[in-house]
């Protein structure tokens, strides 16, 4: 208890320094902004001009499909405003040796790394994101009520945890490789293939994403919970959670023991 | 000319070779970017799949198959960046010793971007394109890409090469501003990956706004060569299309200098 309340407070300081350098760079803020809202923007207009053609895709109507976006927006939205820092550890901190600073704190490794910086430009994907869901929420298609409320909330979590898993169990990589920054990218993109509804895609990548790298349990699967009332909640959701809680503790172990293979860079 | 290839060659080969030496990130960028196609196919598979028509925005199915490997191949070989080495020079001051050199910055920068395109080409490219006709041929059973088509394709490729290159320069400039580039970039990559037909073909826009972009040089950069290949121009089309991105890489080029001059004037570099 006493260790929860010392990293509450030290939460506190890392955040207040990094809200100083905000505002040191304002115009950056805003730019960064505005690219990942385009970035997203452009995904929706696609949708738009697809449907002006067809009326539905494999059984998904269009307000379905911007649910879906909309929704696998917000867990990537907040993983990336929170641990975005674990980016600089596959491309930079480790093959420099500047994790050595890490190492020599008296403080867990991954907290520090996660606290050391807040990413702003996931504001636009969040901005996105929530955006969408609401003009959802407002076409009626969402199916809402406390239980559903509940699960969203505990799905949104266990999305953002399961996205962190992922870059912290390919950036640890970087403890053997040096450098695994584009390992961690072509993992990290693959949770584009769970924009779309799975149904549309051939047998093996849908095994991969659904499986090996379960991106299919950020976003899809719970999305169609809320969409639709046949699906159960245990088989979608229930699974994320369980998925989030094993990948987790794969990551940080492996992350564990990487940084005991840690050797520093230099003279 | 001669002197001038002797100059701005070695820019060109350093880049190939640099590539070269980072063959396992290189590779593994390349599987990633090739994500996005095939998310592209089997989208459209489903999308044509649930049409009642044959034809979506003037392509059948399997003229979509074609547009989406090919937009790949063609952005691969056109979306060489150079204003991340603007970014870099400028934040690090080197960009003085550019303009001391008896060198033009802005041909030393296009040669680099022509050793990455050359290298591009070689390493998966050409596979790719290879590829796109091998199907085409045995499974479409639309017959190989005739000869014509595939020279006024590699003429208009080269042209959006220009095209997006100086398209690049300019906005290189903008380091110049910010110090944020990542942020500018992605604005840059959103704009360009939806205008260009990258995304999703300019027939599919309403046409009041394809009007609007006839007056951009974004659909020059991946729509035109595309739709060459296709075979979609034909005679006083084709030369229609092909004039239209000369022009834009003869405006873009004065664009760059007009830029490039203005910038340079009111240049400060501490140090250095």
């Amino acid at each position: 208890m006493k260790e929860l309340r010392r990293y509450m407070r030290l939460y506190r300081v890392f955040i207040a320094q990094f809200f100083k350098k905000l505002v040191q760079s304002k115009a950056d803020f805003l730019i960064g902004l505005i690219g990942f809202f385009l970035t997203q923007a452009s995904g929706i207009a696609f949708l738009f001009l697809v449907f002006q053609q067809i009326p539905v895709l494999k059984g998904w109507t269009l307000d379905q499909l911007i649910f879906i976006y909309g929704f696998a927006q917000i867990p990537r939205g907040i993983d990336h405003l929170l641990t975005d820092n674990i980016w600089l550890v596959a491309y930079r901190l480790v093959v420099n040796g500047q994790f050595d600073r890490y190492m020599l704190r008296p403080m867990n490794v991954f907290l520090q790394i996660i606290f050391e910086s807040l990413q702003p430009d996931a504001l636009g994907e969040l901005t996105v994101g929530t955006i969408l869901v609401i003009m959802s929420l407002s076409k009626g298609i969402v199916i809402v009520d406390g239980v559903h409320i509940l699960f969203f909330i505990i799905s949104i979590i266990a999305g953002a945890v399961i996205y962190t898993a992922v870059k912290l169990l390919f950036a640890s990589l970087a403890f053997w490789m040096k450098r695994s920054g584009p390992v961690l990218q072509t993992a990290y993109e693959l949770a584009n293939f769970a924009k779309y509804p799975t149904e549309i895609y051939a047998k093996g990548i849908r095994f991969i994403i659904t499986y090996i790298i379960p991106f299919a349990f950020v976003v899809y699967l719970p999305a169609s919970y809320f969409l639709k009332s046949t699906v159960s909640p245990m088989s979608t959701i229930g699974v994320e959670c369980v998925i989030a809680v094993v990948f987790l503790g794969i990551a940080y172990g492996v992350f564990t023991w990487g940084i005991r293979c840690y050797e520093s860079a230099g003279n | 000319m001669k002197k001038k290839l002797r100059v701005y060659l070695p820019f060109m080969e350093n880049e190939f070779k640099r590539n070269l030496a980072y063959k396992g990130s290189f590779y593994l960028f390349m599987l990633c970017w090739l994500f996005t196609p095939f998310i592209n196919y089997y989208l459209w598979m489903a999308i044509y799949g649930s049409s009642d028509g044959s034809m979506l925005g003037g392509l059948t199915k399997d003229e979509m198959v074609v547009y989406v490997f090919m937009s790949y191949v063609t952005t691969q070989m056109v979306f060489v960046s150079i204003s991340d080495y603007i970014a870099d020079h400028v934040t690090e001051g080197s960009v003085v010793m550019n303009l001391i050199k008896p060198i033009n910055y802005r041909m030393s920068l296009i040669s680099q971007a022509l050793g990455t395109m050359l290298y591009r080409f070689f390493a998966p490219t050409i596979f790719v394109w290879v590829g796109v006709e091998i199907y085409k041929a045995k499974v479409l059973g639309m017959g190989i890409t005739p000869l014509p088509n595939i020279l006024c394709y590699i003429v208009s490729v080269i042209m959006s090469f220009l095209i997006f290159v100086l398209f690049d320069f300019c906005f290189g400039m903008v380091a110049f501003v910010t110090t944020y580039m990542y942020g500018m970039q992605l604005i840059k990559e959103a704009l360009i990956g939806f205008l260009s037909g990258e995304l999703i073909p300019i027939s599919f826009f309403p046409v009041v706004m394809q009007r609007v972009f006839d007056f951009m040089p974004f659909s020059s950069m991946v729509y035109a060569p595309v739709m060459i290949y296709l075979g979609k121009y034909t005679g006083s089309a084709l030369m229609f299309a092909m004039a239209r991105q000369l022009v834009w890489v003869v405006f873009l080029y004065v664009l760059g200098s007009v830029l490039w001059n203005r910038v340079t004037r009111r240049l400060v570099v501490l140090g250095g």
